[in-house]
């Protein structure tokens, strides 16, 4: 049965997904974050070049600090985006000498910008600012003690060109997911199309067509185009196999039947009863002959299709004797010294159905005594092995010979003898039964030293686990 | 964010629940009430659920109701500009988030928050007196020259602010000192001819107008010519090298206690409604430059073309409310007025 589990798209944009937000989160903090350094290297060098412009101003009268505040150092603290400022200038005692900054620079900050520059994140009645602070050592006519310049200004701009830098990332990173995603999209439609096509080629096939598939298929796809065509190429030779059991049979049933016709139109044209008389007994071994014809090819046909009654375990010991017993005493065996090696004391049991055993042991005698010269030796035996149990069955007739071997086993194969009564069918039914129960078939044959069969069964425990 | 919402309830209450009782405004102004009456009428008139409290007062004194007092004044409006600046930095004045702030011009606003709602030339005004005697000054050089050349018979005569007594005064000078160092020239010929420093303008027209006066320097505009249209000896000359402009600064108070009214008021003053009225009926003159009246802003600079320097309302007027320039500024004032005395 087919599952549907989900689509490739669903499954590719799934994992688009994943990644876009893995990558999409590490992305987004790394920009954020670099957006506000950023805005603040902006916005600091605003605050160092009005503390420049402001110590540019500074001049010492009297060993006093004086300095008139240039307007313009406001302007480049207000910035553009109108910051509030603030400023301080402290003299060396921490004193202010002038400023708008009371009581937010500390002594700690005051300490620290005496060895380098300070910047600082502040607040300033509440409202968060930044500051920058530095001390100024300026070269006099006396001596003159250092002073410190503190500026400052909110952080509005800041944040507001933080934000923009933000989201000029982040629109940045939106268009390219959009991108990127319809990419995919395209991607999967052009990598499935081959997958469209096949299933296209396949459908168009008539039910009949089982040549080989004639596509361009990616790498990927080789090997179910390749398992296809095996599948096509089994189905032809099973097809062919059928098409060539039918004619054989056909042909089988055909020449006694035209036997049958032509005997009884002779008997028909003559007036003498025992012209007759012989017609009919002619009839009668024909049609008896005609009849297992038949009930060989029914069973050939029953082991070739399916799986028909259930197997249990059985005793192959017993089967075989029973079996030997019954062949024992039919007439074609009155010719021939069928015999049975001496076998086991215990069961041997095998997986399978009673009467296709006996339907096996029955053809491997049939086939013996048929193509032995009477008065052969025919011999079956078992033999046990670890977990294995051997049917063999011997004759002492002419074998057959080591190329037609590999054949025997196909159906109407009489071992280029046509001059006995066999169909040709034993051996296959044989060979039939021995797959339905996992055991293996082996001819073996010297010319002239006669022919072994053997079915090695796979052996079942003494004991019913059950 | 109580207080946010609660501000949001009050502006959306209708105004009919006001009608019993009115909503109080405070306006704190350094400005004439009578010189904005017309102005206050029709606020009023707009307004009728707002009982508008106007108290005009000094410079000085709107500044330090500003700062100390409680509870705070809703609107402060000051023509002090470097204070009003001062005050809005320390961060005693709310952001106006109004159509009518947003489209305010932006070199007459600071941070939405302030805004400059008023355009007033300054002027040199000289009486016709002075008009017999001498080719009248039309430029801050002519006044120098004059000054000089007619140093006897304009000693005593001559009148400007007092940087020390006004805040107005004070600012314009520091302006004046930005754009030119021949300021000090005119202030040393000023000194020399023994000026006298005046707090108002209207002090300085009564005395032109009584006589005790010939020459006024760097009076308000507004004032000035409103005062020369009854005073026919009076005449206003816009000077024509550069004429600095005030404006008037207004912004609501971070504390103001109405602050839905104090937005009305504001709002009514930035309003195209508020500046005609400005224009129309009052000497101010309108900052817009598309409202019509015989006091517009574009009206004066068609007469003066591009000599007009608005004192800008940025950062940079911080200066001038540093102490420590302001001392300087000062001593080198106090130094300069006498340089030429004996």
């Amino acid at each position: 049965m087919i599952v549907v589990d989900g689509t490739l798209k669903r499954r590719l944009g799934a994992w688009l997904l994943a990644a876009v937000a893995v990558l999409g989160t590490f992305l987004l903090v790394e920009a954020y974050t670099s957006a506000q350094r950023a805005a603040d290297r902006a916005f600091d060098s605003q605050l160092e070049a009005a503390s420049l412009t402001i110590a540019e101003a500074i001049q010492w009268q009297d060993g006093q600090p004086v300095v008139e505040i240039p307007a313009a150092a406001f302007q480049i603290l207000a910035t553009d985006q109108q910051e509030r400022v603030f400023y301080t200038i402290l003299d060396t005692g921490g004193r202010e000498v002038t400023g708008n900054l009371d009581g937010v620079i500390t002594d700690d900050l005051r300490q620290a910008a005496q060895s380098a520059a300070v910047w600082k994140f502040a607040t300033y009645h509440g409202t968060p600012i930044r500051l920058y602070g530095r001390e100024l050592k300026s070269a006099g006519w006396e001596s003159v003690e250092p002073v410190q310049i503190w500026v400052g200004h909110t952080l509005s701009g800041r944040d507001a060109l933080a934000r923009d830098l933000f989201f000029r990332a982040l629109s940045r990173f939106v268009a390219m997911v959009i991108l990127t995603g319809l990419l995919m999209w395209l991607a999967i439609r052009t990598a499935l199309r081959p997958v469209r096509r096949l299933r296209q080629l396949i459908r168009q096939r008539d039910a009949d067509d089982v040549s080989p598939l004639n596509a361009q298929v990616p790498g990927e796809l080789y090997d179910m185009a390749e398992t296809l065509n095996a599948l096509f190429e089994r189905q032809r030779e099973g097809r062919g196999a059928l098409l060539r059991f039918t004619a054989d049979a056909s042909h089988q049933l055909k020449t006694p039947l035209t036997g049958l016709q032509s005997t009884s139109e002779l008997a028909l044209q003559s007036d003498r009863p025992e012209d007759w008389r012989r017609a009919l007994q002619i009839v009668h071994d024909s049609s008896a002959r005609t009849s297992r014809l038949a009930g060989q090819l029914l069973s050939l046909a029953r082991l070739r299709h399916a799986d028909e009654g259930t197997p249990g375990r059985i005793d192959l010991a017993a089967v075989l004797r029973d079996t030997v017993m019954e062949w024992a005493e039919r007439d074609a065996a009155q010719h021939h010294d069928l015999g049975l090696a001496p076998l086991p004391d215990t069961p041997l049991f095998v997986q399978g159905e009673p009467w296709s055993l006996r339907e096996m042991i029955g053809n491997l005698i049939d086939n013996a005594l048929r193509y032995t010269p009477a008065g052969s030796v025919i011999t079956l035996d078992l033999e046990r092995a670890a977990d294995t149990v051997t049917l063999t069955i011997e004759d002492n007739g002419p074998g057959v010979s080591r190329d037609l071997l590999d054949r025997l086993h196909q159906p109407f194969e009489r071992a280029g003898r046509q001059d006995t009564e066999g169909s040709g069918l034993g051996l296959a039914i044989v060979d039939s039964i021995a797959r339905r129960h996992q055991a293996t078939l082996t001819v073996h044959s010297e010319p002239g030293h006669g022919l072994r069969v053997t079915v090695r069964f796979p052996l079942l425990p003494e004991e019913d686990p059950a | 964010m109580m207080r946010a919402l609660l501000l949001l309830l009050l502006s959306l209450m209708p105004s009919v629940l006001w009608a019993q009782a009115p909503t109080p405004l405070h306006v704190e102004a350094a400005l004439d009430r009578q010189v904005v009456a017309p102005l206050l009428a029709r606020f009023q008139q707009l307004h009728p659920d707002i009982d508008l409290r106007y108290h005009d007062n000094s410079t000085l004194n709107v500044d330090k109701q500003a700062r100390d007092a409680d509870p705070a004044p809703d609107v402060v409006i000051s023509s002090a500009m470097p204070w009003q600046m001062a005050r809005v930095n320390e961060g005693l004045a709310q952001r106006l988030d109004s159509a009518a702030a947003r489209n305010w011009p932006d070199w007459a606003k600071w941070r939405n928050e302030v805004f400059g709602f008023t355009f007033e030339p300054i002027v040199t005004v000289y009486r016709l007196d002075l008009a017999r005697h001498m080719m009248p000054p039309t430029t801050h050089a002519d006044l120098h020259t004059l000054l000089k050349t007619h140093q006897d018979l304009l000693r005593g005569r001559v009148t400007t602010y007092s940087p020390t007594g006004s805040g107005v005064g004070y600012t314009l000078f520091q302006q004046d000192a930005r754009y030119s160092p021949r300021f000090w020239d005119l202030v040393a010929a000023m000194g020399a001819a023994q000026v006298s420093l005046e707090n108002t303008t209207r002090n300085m027209l009564k005395g032109l107008t009584d006589g005790t006066y010939w020459v006024g320097y760097n009076l308000l505009g507004s004032y000035a010519m409103h005062w020369a249209r009854s005073h026919p000896d009076i005449i206003v000359q816009i000077p024509q090298d550069y004429a600095l402009v005030m404006m008037r600064m207004a912004f609501i108070h971070r504390d103001a206690p109405h602050p839905a009214a104090a937005r009305a008021f504001m709002d009514f003053l930035l309003s195209e409604a508020g500046q005609k009225t400005l224009a129309g009926s009052t000497p101010l003159f309108s900052v817009l430059p598309d409202v019509v009246g015989p006091y517009t802003a574009q009206r004066l600079r068609d007469q003066v073309g591009e000599r007009l320097y608005p004192i800008p309302i940025n950062a940079s007027l911080l200066a001038f409310v540093d102490p420590m320039r302001r001392d300087a500024f000062m001593k080198r004032w106090n130094r300069e007025i006498r340089i030429l005395n004996p």
